[in-house]
């Protein structure tokens, strides 16, 4: 590397230095003049990025990703660190406070429809708390494409949709590391239909079936702890204590994939596995278009109540909208007359694209909602449909501001911050008792409309009530404890997916079965677009070149995992100029088997801008 | 349950230590009249064992508002440590062997329990009462300073930071202890090692008390090197996190003596048994004199 033409910076402020420290010309005006003037130029600065992400505890991968980047940035002359943050924290600093350079972690989306992309990348969100573009990525044409695929249909819709993916995979919000696939260990006998469930949503726990007999005696006379072995308990053991602490299905700092709070929570209907939404609390609904845009009118079940005895109405449904679109129903605009006063509202941070879909939501009488949406086709707004519904009569007073000790935190209100123990739902299990950190116990609701005549045509096979009455969910601090709990007979399911290092483990114990799945979560990179250089998109495009996917899914995910160059991969939506082959197609590896090429990556840095001083990637202040 | 049978595990593995310790180091002669003994210096040190269950209660309840505090106002040392000793632990690990793993593994968890009650239980029946309140004055020092540096730390230990090079021996052998490790300690509490601190500072009470019971000072010696090594050949702990919980063990030794020590000779100068030097001592006095007033 010794040999570059340009002499580095360093080497012309030390010539200077030199020379200012033999005093030879330092005493005319002139001199000082053109001294301010050099020195101007000589103000650079190392580049350097922290990368946040989760403890080895936390999440099987994460934070050995962060430490490959990180060696492959170094190698190319950036300053890294990696800190590891507990999940809670992690998320809250990098999705409420912005306060990061980078993230490793996954996107929660549920992506299988294209639409999933508008509220993770489109530029108005990029000030708002949450999973909504928590880049602060802002792209004008991303942004038309994204509004675009609301309204289109058919190949018009498709083409929006490939475009995003393409600027998407040049300018590189977030670096794609890999699709994981979902580890789990399940005990075999007490419970039918783990194979093919939807881990992820609370479907694929409420589709399981009663175990065969003989298996479930055998599980009984295998292990001492009987008690623990009843059969109307499924025992699931987690490594994320956040469900034990809170269960706010609107804190986006506690949720992952909502499954616990989407047993204690329904909603008017869920996305099928064929893709559309089918109907759950929901009976019926009918989609017309008035001026060019939908409107449903959505009956509800007979019949629904809540998990504390008052009934569930349509005025529940239209509380609930105007909740999601503002946590402080209108509060913060009161009194307001200015033109921009909806600029104030505080939406929810989760199920945001969903709530930006909806323009109000009007109760016509107790078993009906008329729900009026923004610009888009049916299709997508039935996508809207599929948030938890909440109950006016507990959530209308979390309107209020958020105080800690009397002190008022304005721009929010309680019902982000209130950790909601107990909940009220209206779910097909209701909350009995926690202990934060350590276990959850959830018990079925009986009243619930699944129980006294299940209607036919539930998506995702669901037939009823499923066989067991209670769900006792234990927190244990790693993916190795997890899978031994499940192996002793002491847990029927690790609810969160666990590290491909536990598969043989797994595969060494009786009565316990493997389940792999394949994530739609993908692991990836997140850039700050709002703090420089992560602000130029040809310098996150160079960091792109520097994760080698492949290296990532052989050595850290030990082949569980896809590597992909879209978000929407798995689904039919991505354009055949995006798929993964061999390599990223748009931002290939500066190098292979997991070796930088470095000449290839300062030169790539030196086109995007950069300098290079002693091997380290400077910039101008 | 899991958690009740690694608990039912570790009790009787310990109770069945002391059994052992009571014969081989108190011995026929020192158990001879130990019930009257022990019922004189549990009265004498009633109003220390006090203040130790006071300060456990306190760290049980602050530890989880603390975890919250920490990071709200401690500062994540995670990346200084690891920059500071690099792949020590990772070192440490590349000498595993499958019966080392078995004997840390024991140490850390039966060896531990046994190093910290055994001592409480054996200087209860002996005459004076001064080991033991020197011990549980000790005990108490270390869970009060260690509470303040994991509320002022946020750190991870290596096996939660370089997961590539450090694996996590004791869970990857013996999963079922992390359900009762994970009751005592959060893994952001690693600065400084509580293991090592109390294990340390069993042995140089034992040293200073070594008349006492002359053959129970190899033995905690040994025990309390070989946890100190655990920690790290477990993948637990830092090296920093080992040589910060042995000065907190000094400190907390010096605090003991200090304020266990005869009206008499208080100001003395420590003797030659004594672990703390000049500097410490200096501070510790102070320290001990504002505890006695």
């Amino acid at each position: 590397m010794g040999d570059r033409p340009d002499a580095p910076p360093s080497n012309r402020r030390r010539k200077l230095l030199g020379s200012l420290a033999a005093g030879a010309t330092l005493g005319t005006a002139g001199c000082m003049r053109r001294l301010r003037a050099a020195t101007g130029w000589e103000s650079v600065s190392p580049v350097s990025v922290g990368i946040k992400t989760l403890p080895a505890d936390a999440d099987p991968y994460a934070l050995r990703v962060a430490q490959s980047v990180a060696g492959w940035f170094r190698a190319a002359g950036l300053e890294v660190s990696v800190t590891p943050v507990a999940p809670e924290e992690l998320y809250r600093q990098v999705l409420i406070r912005n306060d990061f350079d980078a993230f490793v972690g996954r996107i929660p989306a549920r992506l299988r429809d294209g639409d999933g992309l508008y509220p993770l990348l489109h530029s108005r969100f990029g000030s708002e708390p949450g999973w909504q573009n928590p880049f602060g990525y802002a792209n004008l044409d991303v942004d038309d494409r994204l509004v675009e695929q609301r309204t289109a249909t058919g190949e018009a819709r498709r083409e929006a949709l490939a475009a995003v993916q393409r600027s998407v995979a040049r300018t590189q919000p977030f670096s794609l590391v890999a699709f994981p696939d979902e580890i789990r260990a399940v005990r075999d006998g007490r419970f039918d239909g783990w194979h093919g469930i939807d881990f992820e949503s609370p479907l694929g726990y409420l589709s399981l079936d009663e175990g065969s007999r003989e298996a479930s005696r055998a599980t009984a006379t295998a292990t001492a702890t009987a008690p623990s072995d009843d059969p109307a308990t499924l025992r699931a053991v987690i490594t994320d204590r956040r469900p034990t602490e809170n269960l706010n299905p609107l804190a986006a700092e506690f949720r992952w994939t909502g499954v616990l709070t989407g047993l204690l929570y329904d909603s008017l209907g869920y996305e099928a596995e064929t893709g559309g939404v089918e109907p759950w609390l929901a009976d019926t609904w009918e989609f017309e278009t008035v001026d060019g845009r939908p409107r449903a009118r959505v009956r509800l079940r007979d019949g629904l109540t809540w998990h504390d005895g008052e009934p569930l109405t349509a005025a529940d449904v239209a509380l609930t909208y105007a909740l999601l679109s503002d946590v402080t129903l209108g509060r913060t605009t009161a009194g307001t007359d200015t033109a921009t006063e909806d600029d104030a509202a505080v939406a929810a941070p989760r199920f945001r694209g969903r709530s930006s879909l909806v323009a109000d939501a009007e109760a016509l009488d107790s078993r009906t909602v008329e729900i009026r949406f923004t610009e888009c086709t049916a299709g997508v707004a039935a996508r809207a449909l599929t948030v938890p519904v909440l109950p006016d009569h507990v959530w209308r007073e979390r309107a209020s501001p958020a105080s800690v000790g009397g002190v008022d935190f304005g721009a929010t209100s309680e019902a982000l911050v209130t950790n909601n123990v107990p909940p009220v739902g209206s779910g097909p299990f209701a909350f009995e008792r926690n202990v934060p950190g350590d276990r959850l116990v959830l018990e079925r609701f009986d009243d619930h409309f699944l129980a006294a005549d299940p209607p036919a045509d539930l998506p995702a096979d669901v037939d009823g009530l499923p066989p067991f009455e209670r769900v006792d969910v234990t927190v244990v601090g790693t993916d190795e404890t997890a899978v031994s709990m499940v192996a002793s007979g002491d847990a029927d399911v690790t609810g969160t997916a666990v590290g491909a290092g536990t598969i043989p483990r797994i595969g060494r114990s009786e009565g316990v079965d493997l389940v792999v799945g394949r994530s739609p979560s993908p692991y990836v990179v997140g850039y700050n677009a709002r703090r420089p250089p992560l602000t130029n998109p040809r310098f996150r495009n160079t960091l792109g070149h520097l994760v080698d996917q492949r290296a990532l899914v052989d050595d850290v995910f030990d082949g569980y995992g896809w590597p992909a160059a879209s978000p929407l991969a798995g689904t039919d939506l991505v354009p055949p100029d995006l798929r993964f082959e061999d390599e990223h197609p748009v931002t290939p590896f500066f190098g292979s088997n997991g070796a930088v090429d470095v000449d290839a990556a300062r030169d790539a840095f030196r086109e995007a801008g950069y300098e290079y001083d002693d091997g380290a990637l400077v910039e101008r202040d | 349950m899991g958690l009740a049978t690694v608990l039912a595990q570790v009790a009787a593995g310990v109770v069945a230590l002391h059994l052992l310790g009571l014969v081989a180091v108190v011995g026929r002669d020192g158990l001879a009249g130990a019930p009257g003994r022990v019922r004189a210096n549990l009265r004498a040190v009633a109003p220390t064992l006090g203040l130790l269950v006071v300060v456990l209660a306190v760290n049980g309840v602050v530890r989880d508002v603390g975890v919250e505090l920490s990071w709200l106002i401690g500062v994540n040392i995670t990346g200084a440590i690891h920059a500071l000793e690099g792949g020590f632990v990772a070192w440490v690990q590349s000498l595993a062997t499958p019966p080392l793993t078995t004997y840390f593994s024991a140490v850390y968890v039966f060896g531990y329990a046994f190093l910290l009650t055994f001592p409480v239980v054996a200087y209860l029946a002996c005459r004076s009462d001064r080991p033991v309140r020197t011990l549980l004055v000790a005990y108490a020092v270390n869970y009060a300073l260690g509470l303040v540096c994991y509320v002022l730390f946020v750190s991870y230990g290596p096996r939660n930071v370089t997961p590539e090079a450090v694996d996590s021996l004791l869970y990857a052998h013996w999963p079922q202890a992390q359900l009762l490790t994970g009751r005592v300690n959060r893994n952001t509490n690693v600065f400084p090692s509580l293991h090592t601190s109390l294990s340390v500072t069993v042995a140089l009470v034992a040293y200073r008390y070594r008349e006492v019971y002359p053959r129970w000072t190899p033995v905690a010696a040994a025990l309390a090197g070989s946890i100190a090594v655990s920690t790290m050949y477990l993948g637990i702990h830092w090296a920093t996190d080992v040589v910060a919980g042995a000065a907190l063990a000094a400190v907390a030794v010096a605090v003991g003596l200090r304020v266990t020590a005869p009206a008499g000779e208080s100001a003395d100068p420590v003797d030659g048994a004594d672990p703390a030097d000049g500097a410490t001592g200096r501070w510790t006095d102070r320290v001990a004199d504002w505890i006695r007033e």
